[in-house]
């Protein structure tokens, strides 16, 4: 166990090195040269020349990488080009307000789908089933953000129930029911995006588990069929929905992006594209190193998770998860 | 296996030989091919007809977009702004800077199904290749292919996607080129885990004994048995870019002012909701019956191309020989 952990651990340190090449490459390739912009406006060519210099950007590629990891070891994510904020001081807040978009639907997409999908997997091809299908090609098919225009366009235009976009109505910071109202549009968009793919998992998982010999044992047995679907089925058929929802952190935190543009809402995936469109790179990078770091933080648990819940999992095979 | 000259002498001594292998009305009796087969199984299947009936008007609307409409896409009046629907020559009204929005909607097809396409085919081509050598050669280039796709699947690829495109701009090919740079990965994947089981198989072995080199033996040989699920997630991965690429555009990271796509009406649509709000209704309810038909067709292509039912390839295989050996007999 310890040895698959340890190994697991190294190779996600490698990931998120190679990660941080790519980021710091793919920034360097910007043409014009990326810190271009860094540079102050209207200054003779021979004060450019020094300020360049003395900002390093003469320096070696392979020199400023270091000197940019090193930097963001020690949680020093850098400058923003334009007003020289600190880029922590910018993204942090953001971050947070992202969290609790992200974990309220994340949260009521767990709450209905599991529940939904172990129904069905009990009645397929019921109306219950069936209407969940029809979702789940709806949400796969339709775009997000699409639907939260029309969202906002007949439930805070046309109705006037609800708030259109931000966080928070003016003066109102901090009110828990002005941020629940807000929250309502946003996170009805994200869990009807999600909901679809993970009814349709535990569904799967959870037939796959029903078909199993010992499930077929413990009904001979006379074991109550309540039991035996949330005792002996759902525990086993947890463990890979389990994984799944670790594993699609990503999709997560790319969906809210998306959202949070459509409703405003002060998060990390709006402060990307708000500075992807005013070029300022160096807090490109950090939120696209913060988004990697989390990602990679969320597939480890998962399989260490996985690796823990299932007995089955041969650890010292390559990769630790061949059954 | 009669030895030719023979044959020949026997066809020219009687001249009305009756041919065993090809009996009357050959066509008929000629085992169908997998695709046939594929396409009879398509064919039964009503949702992805329906799919690639709606595709097709699609297609077709976004081909002679010039032809069904007499308004350039591009063109403000601002006198004959935020029409109303139905009002004088504008079938569904007109935007915030007097352009038609049925003809923005026709040329937006066009643009948005180009990028579907063209970066599904990108895609498929590129994670073919990768995935290919990694699951053939294996070994060392296998575990580089493979840490580069978990590097890539680590990043959410929208974020990816807006980071490239503020760095290089938002030409449309860059646009292309970064959603086929996002999206080859399920591709080689898939590729990889068919190779992993194809290349055990006992005609690649016998390919190998008879000197096929290795990249006859993995574009002739085994990418010709993966392709049946290639092509799947390629119809699958078209839906996926047209959502992209309208998401890229809403954000102002994609298509720009002067061309039109669906994901930037939107994004004009929004500001001007409270003007105009069925402008917003349009080009989104386009994109969602444009991703429904084609993910409908993937569906349909998927059931039809089920490996399991497929067992008829050894009697094409055995027909295509006993053809050859006739023509030769000839």
């Amino acid at each position: 166990m310890t040895e698959f952990i340890i190994r697991r651990l190294l190779q996600s340190v490698l990931v998120l090195f190679l990660i941080t090449i790519l980021t710091f490459s793919l920034i360097h390739l910007a043409p014009g040269g990326p810190f271009q912009i860094m540079l102050s406006p209207g200054l003779s060519p021979e004060a450019m020349e020094t300020q360049a210099r003395n900002l390093g950007l003469y320096d070696p590629v392979p020199v400023q990488y270091f000197r940019w990891l090193g930097d963001l070891l020690q949680g020093d994510l850098g400058y923003t080009f334009k007003n020289h904020i600190p880029v922590g001081q910018i993204i942090w807040p953001t971050v947070s307000n992202t969290i609790v978009l992200m974990g309220a639907a994340w949260f009521l997409t767990l709450l209905i789908s599991i529940p939904w999908g172990i129904y069905n997997s009990t009645r397929v091809y019921s109306l219950s089933d069936q209407s969940a299908s029809f979702i789940s090609y709806l949400g796969f098919a339709m775009p997000t953000f699409w639907f939260g225009i029309i969202l906002q366009q007949v439930f805070s235009l046309k109705l006037d129930w609800l708030p259109l976009s931000d966080m928070y109505t003016m003066g109102k910071e901090g009110d828990l029911g002005d941020l629940l109202m807000h929250l309502i549009l946003p996170v009805t968009v994200l869990t009807l995006g999600f909901l679809a793919a993970y009814v349709k998992y535990s569904r799967a998982s959870m037939l796959e588990v029903l078909h199993q010999d010992y499930i077929r044992t413990a009904r001979a047995k006379g074991v109550r069929e309540g039991r035996v679907i949330y005792k002996h089925a759902l525990r086993n058929a947890l463990i890979p929905i389990i994984t799944v929802v670790a594993l699609d952190l990503p999709l997560l935190v790319a969906g809210a992006a998306l959202t949070e543009n459509v409703f405003n809402w002060p998060g990390m995936g709006r402060l990307f594209v708000e500075m992807a469109v005013a070029r300022e790179y160096s807090v490109l990078m950090a939120i696209t190193m913060i988004v990697a770091v989390i990602v990679i933080v969320g597939n480890f648990v998962a399989d260490v998770l996985y690796a823990v819940v299932d007995p089955r999992v041969q650890l010292n095979k390559r990769g630790g998860k061949a059954a | 296996m009669t030895s030719p000259s023979s044959r020949v002498q026997s066809t020219s001594s009687q001249p009305v030989k009756p041919e065993p292998n090809t009996p009357p009305g050959n066509k008929l009796s000629k085992p169908p091919g997998p695709w046939r087969i594929a396409w009879a199984a398509f064919r039964r299947n009503p949702y992805a007809m329906a799919g690639l009936v709606v595709l097709s008007f699609f297609v077709l609307a976004g081909l002679f977009a010039p032809f069904l409409t007499s308004y350039d896409p591009a063109k403000i009046d601002l006198m004959a702004a935020n029409l109303k629907a139905g009002s004088e020559g504008h079938l569904l009204g007109t935007d915030e800077l007097g352009r038609d929005t049925f003809t923005r909607l026709l040329y937006s097809s066009r643009v948005s199904l180009l990028v579907g396409f063209l970066v599904a085919l990108g895609s498929v081509l590129i994670g073919s290749v990768v995935g290919s050598i990694s699951g053939y050669f294996g070994g060392f280039i296998d575990t580089v292919f493979m840490r580069l796709v978990d590097v890539m699947n680590s990043i959410p690829l929208l974020f990816l996607n807006i980071l490239v495109l503020a760095i290089f701009g938002t030409e449309f090919r860059y646009l292309i080129m970064v959603l086929v740079l996002t999206s080859w990965m399920s591709v080689a994947r898939l590729v990889r885990g068919n190779f992993l089981q194809l290349r055990e198989m006992q005609y690649v072995e016998a390919a190998k004994a008879i000197g096929v080199s290795n990249w006859g033996i993995i574009f002739r040989h085994l990418l010709r048995n993966a392709s049946f699920p290639i092509i799947v997630n390629a119809t699958l991965m078209v839906g996926g870019a047209i959502l992209s690429e309208s998401a890229l555009s809403y954000l102002g990271l994609g298509i720009k002012a002067p061309q039109t796509s669906w994901g930037l009406m939107l994004s004009n649509a929004q500001e001007f909701m409270l003007v105009d709000p069925m402008q917003a209704v349009y080009p989104g309810l386009c994109i969602l019956i444009v991703v429904l038909a084609v993910n409908f067709i993937g569906d349909g292509i998927q059931d039809a191309l089920n490996p399991r039912k497929n067992t008829t390839l050894i009697g094409r295989r055995l027909d295509r020989w006993r053809k050859s050996f006739s023509k030769s007999g000839t």
